[in-house]
């Protein structure tokens, strides 16, 4: 039935793909241009295109349907899709591909092992080519998310789009977020460019699917509701953050009940567009829907902040251990004097507040703020020796007197020790970080940040950023 | 050491020691005596019960008075441990799973309902363990079994240390979740082959294909962390990952042991990869309640044979506030303490009832042994200044009498207790008292109880005297109730056919009142007593530019005055009933009461590096030699050569230079000193010592300056 050399796949394959995937047509009639046996097949093709912006979801419609309807053209045209991120090892990629093929071509003969590019490309000519096919057979491999291919070697991807040389029959298809320039060591590979969607595309795709009707109200009026509501979403929030279509969705269903609130209360109708705005203008200028989180009810989450979850839960060995550990790592260790003993001054210098009160001009390099750098390593020995100075002053306005307990506890400073370190609350830093846990000469960082520490601080009653000198 | 060849026993004395005294002067008759070193013989014994013992008397306890104890003494006090014990565990047991059933419910329902409802996401559980990793093992081990009847589910439990890589946890995790179906009759690999091709370990298609061939209803696959802060964040991030992208044919869902928050785990996660997770959060019941409950189960119900006294129950309880000892420390450290009762006391052979103890057994070294116990000289006292001068000669003098005394006291303890608990059931049912029930617990054991308000040692009178009449009927009602129904924790089976006065006089009050409240809402006024009036309505009025405070029994109507009378003699009735001496004060306690922290603290809170400190400071406290004694602390020549460069240590700096440290070391030594060591033999003993500091993590290799070491140690 080939009667031209060159004729696009049926019109209403393409058709009824733009329908399912919106704004995505010219991309659909690219690729079907690209992979139709009976247009402009070529040997490999890269598609790059930042997440979610449906180069994976579109690839696999257009060949199932392509596979589905080529054969009355004279064309047998069959595919398989290899998603590198089930992949864990090369080893893995290259077998998972071999056992597709197969099943793609319904081989029923027993798969050997696959452990390297070469025998990959054994096992394929195998399949694909020594094997007679009719005429008019061809195959298309797609390697999805290749890029982020664990374990790869770095002769991969060039390997790969080797094999369509050798197999004539192949088309290897790549999807990629952004392909290096010739990253296929190989020329003139075509390029299709998946872009990301505009304002206009985000609302028509997100309008397509309005969600049910307001009560007192048509669900005509609804969907106007709910076009005008995406665009004005679109503006707040996906234009300068979330600029996925998952993420934009994710913000207008979050947003939809709060903003119909109104609605479905009766004091606004759903026409009074502008007036909703400005009744909803808090939360749209909430920042929290565009980092959502694990948990699935925000309520929950009344502002208790991690470091009091943390200070109801440590007892308070470990919580001194922690803070003494933060001080430590942020403070210096030519501070340690001042701060922590007592020797020279009847009362510990203390710096609260300001800088240097004394009249030394500021030096010309100015440092950034110990806090806002990241945490320093200490050795274990100077946060003991700072737990001990510390925990008598802490302890005494806290709990009762502890004054057989002085002697007593290093099996269970050990212990308490052992426990922030398991729960990576402190780590052991430098190479010997398999030794001994309580080898006093080993490194240590703290693994908590300012806010927690501050919390943890306050729920025994201590101000951390008085032991703190800038 | 004298009986130990004779008996068949295979612990000596010094095997319980601290602190092993080596002394190389004995003669060598002595060790001759002993044909194998102590060590190989105690591994022997611990290895296999030996073959040519089990014809003579089975004794796994060594017989106490320097072996002069009786054997069927030692059986019985081994039979003592064996039914005390187990029978404790059991009721632990069952409360710490009690106490995990609420989280188990809620987890099950949550993963039931995400089974239907239909998000893009992966259903994950947080539940928040609390520090205590111990705990943890308990309740996954519950949800494992839960999960798999209930929701017929496959049930994977990662830990961290056995899942260092993504390779091996999904290795472990198609292992685990291909074997549980087939409940261990295929306990090796499960090979799974599908049309001949045979996976890689780390295939999750594997996993796939097993459970399309299952064709079960519903073949969940449920992946728990059990100590998630353990795991590496980019581990939990690709297997994250990976379980979403095969989300569409696999179901999984996820279940995290957190032992923070949920916020220090969240951070720890790629942001694009917690958006593929949405959960709940569950809280495992606070470590404090469930210390509580095990306290009143164990500690203070009525099925613990031994009673830990109240000092060593006070350290337990704020050692398990203050550190991270989970309750399973907790509960090592009360079955410690049972052994050491019964293996090391002699006296406790007298916790046996119900005849098994009796004259025969009480041998000359027992009798002696209550003599010197503090709680006879206090009988003998008292029974001097009661004039029960018969009393206390025959308690001295008359051993058959005083065996008499002793089986008597057996009794007397059983009353002791159930008044004890009854007390303090009583007590915690009034609901007046906001101390918790271990508090209370362990201030009955040390102070007894009272409610007196200004001595007492549970002030309980003022609460009862403010009561208005509402509340002090139903007060009654819960005192009545706590009375017929006792209390399960505690083991407390209701008394009131004990109690018929009580549960009489508190019926009578209780109508009593209630005519009074009808009556005086009848008559419009409202029920008040004298005590709660007084407190209360403050009336002052200004007559006459003078300030008149108005008398407020004036107004006091009949039924009030009646109403008082009912509150006082509820009063009295509380504190003839709720009432209980201290624990010391009963004659032979010591022989039922552990209340010793020594071997307790030595065992589960050592301090090394203060006992290094000492050894190496002080070697003459534990090497008790001669030459050393007058040293005290300071440094000697004759001290061992690793004591000499310790007390040099401790006055060096933060780098020692060797050469330094030498000479020192030789100019104490030397040859003009006492030991009088040439320099060669000298510097052997300096090498060594030098050797012997590094091991212990003194010194180490300076980097900073050559010939030089770095000192560790500080805090001592």
């Amino acid at each position: 039935m080939r009667n031209s050399l060159f004729h696009l796949p049926d019109e209403l394959i393409l058709a009824t793909l733009s329908q399912t995937f919106p704004c995505r047509e010219a991309q659909i009639r690219a690729l079907a241009t690209l992979l139709y046996p009976g247009a402009a097949p070529c040997r490999n093709l890269v598609i790059h295109g930042t997440e979610a912006t449906g180069k994976s979801a579109i690839t696999a419609a257009l060949l199932a349907r392509l596979a589905d309807r080529t054969e009355d053209e004279g064309f047998i045209l069959s595919h398989a899709i290899v998603n590198s991120a089930e992949c864990i090892t090369a080893r893995h990629l290259y077998e998972t591909v071999v056992s597709k093929v197969a099943n793609a071509l319904s081989w029923d003969g027993a798969p050997s092992r696959c452990e390297t590019v070469s025998q990959l490309t054994v096992e394929l000519v195998k399949l694909l080519k020594y094997t007679p096919r009719p005429a008019g057979f061809h195959f298309v491999l797609v390697f999805d998310g290749i890029d982020r291919q664990r374990d790869a070697p770095h002769t991969l991807v060039p390997a790969l789009a080797r094999l369509s040389e050798i197999i004539s029959s192949l088309t290897t298809v790549f999807i990629v977020t952004s392909p290096p320039p010739r990253f296929l060591l190989t020329s003139s590979v075509p390029h299709l460019h998946f872009p990301t969607y505009t304002k206009t595309d985000f609302v028509s795709i997100v309008s397509a699917s309005p969600p049910p009707a307001l009560p007192n109200t048509s669900p005509q009026e609804t969907a106007d509701l709910w076009t005008r509501f995406t665009a004005a979403v679109h503006d707040a929030l996906a234009r300068a953050a979330s600029r996925t279509l998952p993420s934009f969705h994710h913000a207008c269903t979050a947003l939809w009940p709060r903003f119909t609130a109104p609605v479905h209360a009766g004091t606004h109708s759903p026409r009074e567009f502008s007036k909703l705005l400005i009744a909803a203008r808090v939360h749209f200028q909430n920042e929290r829907l565009l980092d959502p989180g694990v948990l699935t009810s925000t309520a929950t989450a009344t502002g208790s902040g991690a470091g009091t979850a943390l200070a109801t839960l440590l007892p308070t060995t470990p919580r001194l251990l922690l803070l003494a550990s933060y001080l430590a790592s942020h403070n210096a260790t030519k501070h340690d004097i001042t701060l922590f003993s007592t020797h020279y001054h009847g009362r510990r210098r203390r710096r609260g507040g300001g800088p240097s009160v004394g009249g030394r001009p500021r030096s010309k390099h100015r440092k950034i703020a110990r806090k806002l750098l990241g945490s320093h390593a200490f050795v274990l020995e100077r946060m003991l020796a700072i737990f001990a100075a510390v925990r008598g002053e802490w302890e005494a306005g806290n709990t009762r007197d502890h004054g057989d307990n002085k002697e007593e506890g290093h099996a269970d400073i050990g212990m308490a020790i052992a426990t922030l370190a398991s729960l990576r609350l402190l780590v052991r830093v430098g190479g010997g970080a398999t030794g001994d846990l309580m080898d006093c000469g080993g490194k240590w960082r703290v693994n908590v940040g300012w806010e927690v520490i501050r919390g943890l601080g306050r729920g025994i009653g201590v101000e951390v950023e008085d032991w703190l000198i800038e | 050491m004298d009986g130990n060849e004779d008996s068949g026993i295979f612990f000596e004395e010094d095997d319980h020691r601290a602190a092993y005294i080596f002394n190389a002067d004995q003669p060598l008759s002595t060790q001759k005596q002993t044909p194998r070193p102590a060590k190989r013989r105690k591994v022997a014994k611990a290895d296999a019960p030996r073959p040519h013992q089990d014809s003579s008397v089975e004794l796994a306890f060594p017989p106490l008075f320097n072996g002069a104890e009786g054997s069927d003494a030692v059986r019985l006090r081994k039979q003592l441990y064996e039914t005390a014990w187990p029978v404790l565990e059991d009721r632990i047991q069952h409360v710490l799973r009690e106490a995990n059933s609420n989280t188990l419910d809620e987890v099950t329902s949550f993963l039931q309902h995400a089974a239907e409802a239909e998000t893009g996401k992966i259903t994950a559980g947080f539940i928040i363990t609390g520090p205590s990793i111990a705990s943890q093992h308990l309740l996954f081990e519950q949800l494992g079994e839960r999960l798999r009847t209930a929701t017929r589910a496959r049930f994977v439990r990662l830990r961290a240390s056995e899942a260092p890589n993504l390779k091996a946890a999904l290795k472990k995790i198609i292992q685990d979740a291909t074997a549980s179906g087939t409940d261990g009759e295929e306990v090796g690999d499960v090979e799974i082959s599908h049309g001949g091709r045979k996976y890689l370990d780390y295939d999750l298609e594997a996993l796939h294909v097993f459970l399309q061939q299952q064709q079960q209803q519903s073949p969940r696959v449920v992946v728990a962390f059990q100590d998630s802060e353990a795991f590496e964040g980019g581990l939990l991030t690709d297997l994250i990952a990976l379980f979403h992208s095969w989300r569409d044919r696999i179901p999984f869902d996820l279940l995290f042991g957190i032992a923070t928050s949920v916020e220090l785990f969240q951070a720890r996660l790629l942001k694009s990869t917690a958006r593929q997770l949405y959960g709940a959060q569950f809280d495992v019941v606070q470590a404090d309640s469930v210390l509580e409950s095990v306290i009143k189960t164990a500690v203070a119900g009525s099925q613990a044979a031994l009673r830990i006294g109240p000092s060593l129950l006070q350290s337990w309880v704020d050692r398990h506030r203050d550190q991270v000892a989970g309750i399973q420390v907790f509960i090592s450290s009360l079955k410690y303490v049972y052994m050491c009762h019964f293996y090391a006391d002699p006296l406790s052979v007298l916790l046996a009832g119900d005849g098994r103890l009796d004259r025969k057994l009480m041998q000359p070294e027992h009798i002696e042994a209550v003599r010197t116990l503090d709680s006879f000289k206090a009988q003998v006292e008292a029974a001097v200044e009661a004039r029960q001068l018969n009393h206390a000669q025959s308690l001295l003098e008359d051993d058959d009498y005083l065996v008499a005394q002793i089986l008597e006291q057996g009794q007397k303890r059983n009353e002791y207790l159930l008044r004890l608990l009854r007390s303090l059931h009583l007590v915690a049912a009034t609901g007046l008292s906001s101390t918790s029930f271990t508090d209370l617990y362990i201030l009955a054991l040390s102070s007894g109880i009272d409610i007196d308000q200004s001595s007492g040692t549970v002030p309980l009178e003022d609460a009862v005297k403010r009561l208005r009449a509402e509340e002090f009927l139903s007060l009654i009602n819960r005192l009545l109730m706590a009375v017929q129904t006792g209390s399960s924790d505690l083991g407390l089976d209701g008394w009131e056919p004990d109690a018929e006065e009580l549960v009489g006089s508190l019926t009578d009050l209780r109508d009593e009142v209630d005519g009074l409240r009808e009556r005086s809402k009848s008559n419009g006024t409202v029920l008040k007593s004298k005590y709660s009036a007084q407190s209360r309505v403050l009336r002052t009025t200004v007559v006459a530019q003078k300030v008149q405070l108005s008398q407020d029994t004036a107004i006091m109507t009949d039924e009030d005055k009646a109403f008082t009378k009912a509150v006082d003699a509820l009063l009295d009735l509380l504190s003839e009933n709720l009432n209980c001496g201290p624990i010391d004060n009963l004659f032979l306690h010591e022989a039922w009461v552990f209340d010793s922290k020594s071997p307790y603290r030595d065992v589960f809170v050592p301090c090394p590096d203060a006992t290094f400190g000492r050894a190496l400071s002080r070697p003459h406290d534990y090497l008790a030699c001669a030459c050393c004694a007058k040293a005290n602390g300071g440094l000697a020549s004759t001290l061992p050569t690793t004591a000499i460069l310790y007390h040099l240590y401790l006055e060096a700096g933060a780098l020692i230079n060797v050469a330094d440290l030498w000479s020192a070391y030789y100019a104490l030594v030397g040859e003009e000193s006492e030991p009088g060591l040439d320099e060669r033999s000298a510097l052997v003993c300096f090498y060594r010592g030098l050797a012997e500091l590094r091991m212990m993590g003194f010194v180490k290799q300076s980097r900073k300056k050559a010939d030089h070491v770095a000192k560790l140690k500080w805090l001592f």
